[in-house]
């Protein structure tokens, strides 16, 4: 067996290279079908025995069900929004400056910054929450879209700064130095030649706040307590226990909860991609 | 220039130094404020008494280790550091040789590699608690598409209670988490192997290795670096997974995938005693932290410490 494949010449190789590679990505990619596949079924037949892989009878039901409910999705998608853009905003405006000044100035105490980046990157959600509670009661802030907002800040805060300090060393140092020159001071050297030239990883940092926040059930659900404060997130979370097993219903909720992730990943792939790769194993 | 540069105190350092701290300080400040802090309210919150009916109070009673003793003697927290590792150490294993097999298959060049690869992102990036439910769908006992599957192939003769059976379900979320966990190893591992250089494969042929042995002898070693920070991200992130044990079994049934981080949850916040709920958190912490030193001494080398 393994003598005769590496006997085949280069076209045959690529074919079976190909066909094994697109058998395995259609098992690793079969939940994603079947959350699609399964929320255009009704609900009969979601548990028909065998089950049936294109919807016998295509429904949309389950779609318009959410819209027509009492606590709609529309809220739930706003409050995700709000959450997600703000966080992300919050997160990137902190962050960018504070990766450029870990990159390019020499300073006392850079070690332990990074440090404190690196291993507040790493604290689980579950170490937060519960004296995050008590404080954002104390503040008043409770059932506040702010709660979430900051929360969220506090997981892609680290991850920015240290993806893009990386980023950033990669540059060379030669084009501040001669907009120096030509009359921009620190800041505007910043502003007008850095960021510009480092869109790709500002993009890709943009795009992980976002996709954190947008995906939190932890603090959402714990930090926001009246129904029309929720999260799409936690409104699933909530759908769950209330419908129990309207599983059509539920993965409608889920599609269109991942579609806005899905939407980024097409548009912004090459981005996320590198990175993943990059960040993740220098950071 | 030289020396100038060489005094770390000079007249320009110290300008340097100021205009990096406004750039740094205020992501730093916030950090600490929103996770220096509650780390240390926590502390203190585990040595007091507070639950739902002293956490409005201004003075919360000091009670010690009272909270630590109790959570000891709680039974369910020796399970939930042991589940904590099962779950981790069985996490990152399949995810790690999928993973690595993935990443070997695609490091070949072929027609798709690339796209594929590419597709197979999605589900890191799909939020945990829609991946809880779909499995938790695709796992359930009555239309659940597993059994029906295995049941189709006569493998089974009934279904299997996946998450619902307290002697599957801890595998059964084990291999959700796997298949988050699946893409973001092979991409890592991918990178590893597009550094390694092909003149080594040329001149391991050239002495006569064979497939096995180019892979122990020549692929292994130069991956060390990349698996290692696979590993320990691996384990840290796993460590840490909430939502998705929350979502799907919410620790049941009887405690068989009751993990750290969701019973300092169920203390917290379905009990409300928030001090017992913090010791845990801060017993997890405590193990995470040893971990942490670790990580930080296998990247002490890097470039990301310079």
């Amino acid at each position: 067996m393994k003598k005769k494949f590496l006997n085949l010449n280069d076209e045959q190789k690529n074919i079976v290279l190909c066909c094994v590679s697109i058998f395995i990505a259609c098992i690793m990619l079969f939940p994603i079908y079947w959350i699609i596949v399964s929320s255009f079924k009704n609900n009969a037949e979601i548990f028909t025995s065998p089950p049936t892989f294109i919807p016998k009878e295509f429904t949309l039901e389950s779609y318009t069900s959410q819209f027509t409910d009492k606590n709609n999705i529309v809220v739930a998608f706003f409050n995700s929004c709000k959450v997600a853009f703000t966080s992300m905003a919050f997160a990137c405006i902190l962050a960018i400056p504070a990766a450029y000044g870990l990159a390019r100035f020499r300073m006392r105490g850079k070690k332990l910054f990074i440090i404190i980046f690196l291993t507040t990157q790493m604290l689980p959600v579950a170490l937060i929450l519960t004296p995050m509670f008590l404080v954002y009661k104390n503040l008043h802030l409770l059932d506040n879209l702010l709660a979430p907002i900051l929360s969220d800040a506090t997981i892609s805060v680290p991850f920015v700064v240290l993806i893009l300090r990386t980023y950033f060393l990669a540059m060379p140092k030669e084009l501040e130095d001669s907009a120096k020159i030509d009359g921009c001071n620190t800041f505007t050297a910043f502003t007008r030649i850095m960021l510009p030239i480092s869109y790709p990883g500002l993009i890709m940092t943009g795009a992980f706040s976002f996709l954190y926040a947008w995906g939190d059930l932890a603090y959402s659900l714990t930090f926001l307590t009246s129904p029309e404060k929720r999260t799409m997130t936690a409104s699933i979370y909530n759908f769950m226990g209330k419908y129990g097993i309207q599983w059509n219903a539920i993965m409608a909720y889920g599609v269109l909860l991942v579609l806005p992730v899905v939407l980024i990943f097409i548009f912004l792939q090459k981005y996320i991609i590198g990175g993943l790769t990059n960040g993740a194993v220098k950071g | 220039m030289e020396l100038v540069l060489k005094n770390k105190y000079s007249s320009e350092f110290i300008r340097e130094e100021r205009k990096g701290y406004l750039f740094v300080l205020p992501a730093l400040i916030f950090m600490l404020a929103f996770v220096g802090y509650p780390i240390i309210y926590n502390f203190i919150l585990s040595f007091r008494d507070v639950n739902v009916t002293t956490f409005s109070q201004a003075i919360k009673p000091f009670v010690g280790l009272k909270n630590y003793i109790e959570v000891f003697q709680d039974p369910t927290l020796a399970i939930s550091i042991w589940n904590t590792l099962v779950f981790t150490l069985g996490s990152i294993s399949i995810q790690f040789v999928v993973g690595l097999g993935l990443a070997l298959l695609f490091n070949m060049k072929f027609k798709v590699s690339e796209p594929l690869r590419g597709l197979m992102v999605v589900s890191y990036l799909i939020p945990m608690t829609v991946t809880a439910l779909l499995f938790k769908f695709m796992y359930s006992t009555s239309g659940g598409i597993i059994n029906e599957l295995l049941m189709k192939a006569h493998l089974i003769s009934q279904p299997i209670g996946w998450i619902i059976d307290s002697k599957t379900s801890m595998f059964s979320v084990i291999l959700t988490n796997s298949w988050v966990g699946i893409p973001f190893n092979m991409l890592l591992l991918t990178t590893g192997l597009s550094n390694i250089s092909s003149t080594l494969y040329e001149a391991g042929k050239v002495d006569g290795a064979n497939v096995f042995q180019r892979f122990f002898k020549i692929t292994l070693p130069s991956l060390k670096p990349a698996i290692l920070s696979v590993l320990v991200l691996g384990f840290i992130y796993t460590f840490k997974v909430f939502d998705l044990v929350f979502v799907m079994t919410n620790g049941g049934p009887v405690n068989s995938t009751e993990l750290m981080s969701t019973f300092a949850y169920k203390l917290s916040f379905t009990q409300f005693s928030f001090s017992k709920g913090a010791a845990v958190a801060n017993i997890l912490f405590a193990i995470l932290f040893c971990v942490s030193l670790g990580y930080l001494a296998l990247i002490k080398e890097d470039e990301v410490m310079g």
